[in-house]
């Protein structure tokens, strides 16, 4: 009771209480379960339920899938393979079972391998028949009511099936999008990438430019140096002034090849 | 704006919606006519208090404007949605060709990936070796 009272006035349900048997001991119990399993059976890939395990260490692996195939998740029923109810199923008139995915369970194998490599032109055509259906019959509903209103009600039904049918459609339509999207991304991210590799490229270019710069550079400026030196034997403060003068231009020489390597 | 299957959804759904203001459009604001001389208005009585009109007439060019204007937006939204439709991604390409196109793309992401990593291995390299040219500089 005093479980339940808290749990209902927290924001968030607690977790479920199996999450204390994941201590260090049981995981290092149930890994050399598995590799215990792996050794006595090496042909075959450890599956990730074991099938013998010890009462204590259950709650450590997944639950088998559930049997019937259906699972209830946050108060909503799901099936483990996730398909498209039909528009049959639903008791709506299929108004345009031309494209192949659309043709059910009688089409035989052969066809639904073919079927994985049909582009889906034909599907936007069908799609852009029913939006011009829609129109159509939506004339046709106006007429009707004009002349007899008692007759509108056939017409608005009608326009209910076409309007299933589009949206049907439309959803049928879905994982193809899906596809086509993950490639985009995909591309998007390869394009990024590259253009990374290509402005680091560059900036080690420039990088090894100046390198390079620096590298010629002290050679003639300490040449001169050394001749400096050589001649001071005359005025002390002479040299001393000159040897000033040739650091300060080797700065500037310096500076210099650096703007140049970076502009 | 979601993607362009959502599009065509909402632009279905709008199109929906447009057929019913066009109907109540009709059925609201058209001028009462009786067709014949005997002909009654029905009107129903609630407790001595005037009902709403049911209709409330528009002037005729008023009422011939709106009726050409709402079917206009009603072909304008259809149009929409084909448009829409022909727009839809991937139209020309078949599952397989998809998958194909999304290994290729994993296998230049890889490729990529790694001339990326080398890349940057070659920057900190010429980092460092820069790194030690500053830190041996001297004043002479």
């Amino acid at each position: 009771m005093a479980d339940q009272e808290q749990s209902t006035s927290s924001t968030f349900p607690n977790p479920p209480p199996f999450w204390q048997d994941f201590t260090p001991e049981n995981l290092t119990r149930i890994e050399q379960l598995r590799k215990s399993f792996a050794e006595a059976n090496p042909t075959r890939d450890v599956p990730t339920r074991l099938p013998v395990i010890p009462e204590s260490l259950i709650n450590l692996q997944p639950p088998a899938e559930p049997k019937d195939g259906r699972f209830k998740i946050f108060g909503e029923h799901y099936t483990l393979e996730n398909k498209l109810v039909t528009l049959e199923e639903t008791g709506i008139k299929n108004l345009a079972p031309t494209h192949p995915s659309r043709q059910g369970d009688n089409a035989n194998p052969s066809s639904s391998l073919n079927r994985r490599d049909v582009p889906h032109t034909d599907h936007a055509l069908e799609l852009k028949r029913l939006a011009k259906s829609l129109l159509l019959n939506f004339l046709e509903l106006a007429g009707t009511l004009s002349i007899n209103p008692g007759d509108g009600p056939a017409k608005v039904a009608d326009l209910e099936t076409l309007l299933f049918n589009i949206r049907h459609a439309l959803n049928e339509y879905r994982p193809h999008q899906a596809r086509e999207s993950a490639a985009e991304l995909m591309q998007e991210h390869l394009d990024r990438t590259r253009r990374e590799t290509t402005a680091i490229r560059s900036q080690v270019e420039k990088a090894r430019r100046v390198l390079e710069g620096l590298g010629s550079l002290t050679i003639p400026a300490e040449a001169e140096r050394g001749a400096a030196a050589a001649a001071a034997g005359e005025d002390a403060a002479q040299v001393a002034e000159e040897l000033r003068e040739l650091d300060r231009r080797r700065d500037a020489e310096l500076w210099a090849a650096t703007d140049a390597a970076f502009t | 704006m979601g993607d362009r299957l959502t599009q065509v959804q909402d632009a279905v759904d709008q199109l929906a919606q447009q057929f019913v203001a066009a109907l109540w459009f009709v059925q609201r604001r058209h001028d009462l006519e009786t067709l014949g001389p005997k002909d009654k208005i029905f009107t129903p009585k609630q407790d001595g208090q005037a009902p709403p009109p049911e209709v409330d007439s528009l002037p005729v060019d008023d009422f011939r404007a709106g009726l050409t204007e709402l079917s206009r937006d009603l072909i304008t939204k259809e149009q929409q949605i084909e448009y829409l439709i022909s727009m839809l991604p991937g139209l020309q390409n078949s599952e397989q060709d998809q998958e194909r196109a999304i290994k290729e793309l994993e296998e230049d992401l890889k490729a990529a990936e790694s001339q990326r990593r080398e890349a940057l291995k070659e920057r900190d390299q010429i980092l460092a070796e820069l790194d030690q040219v500053i830190r041996s500089i001297r004043r002479p």
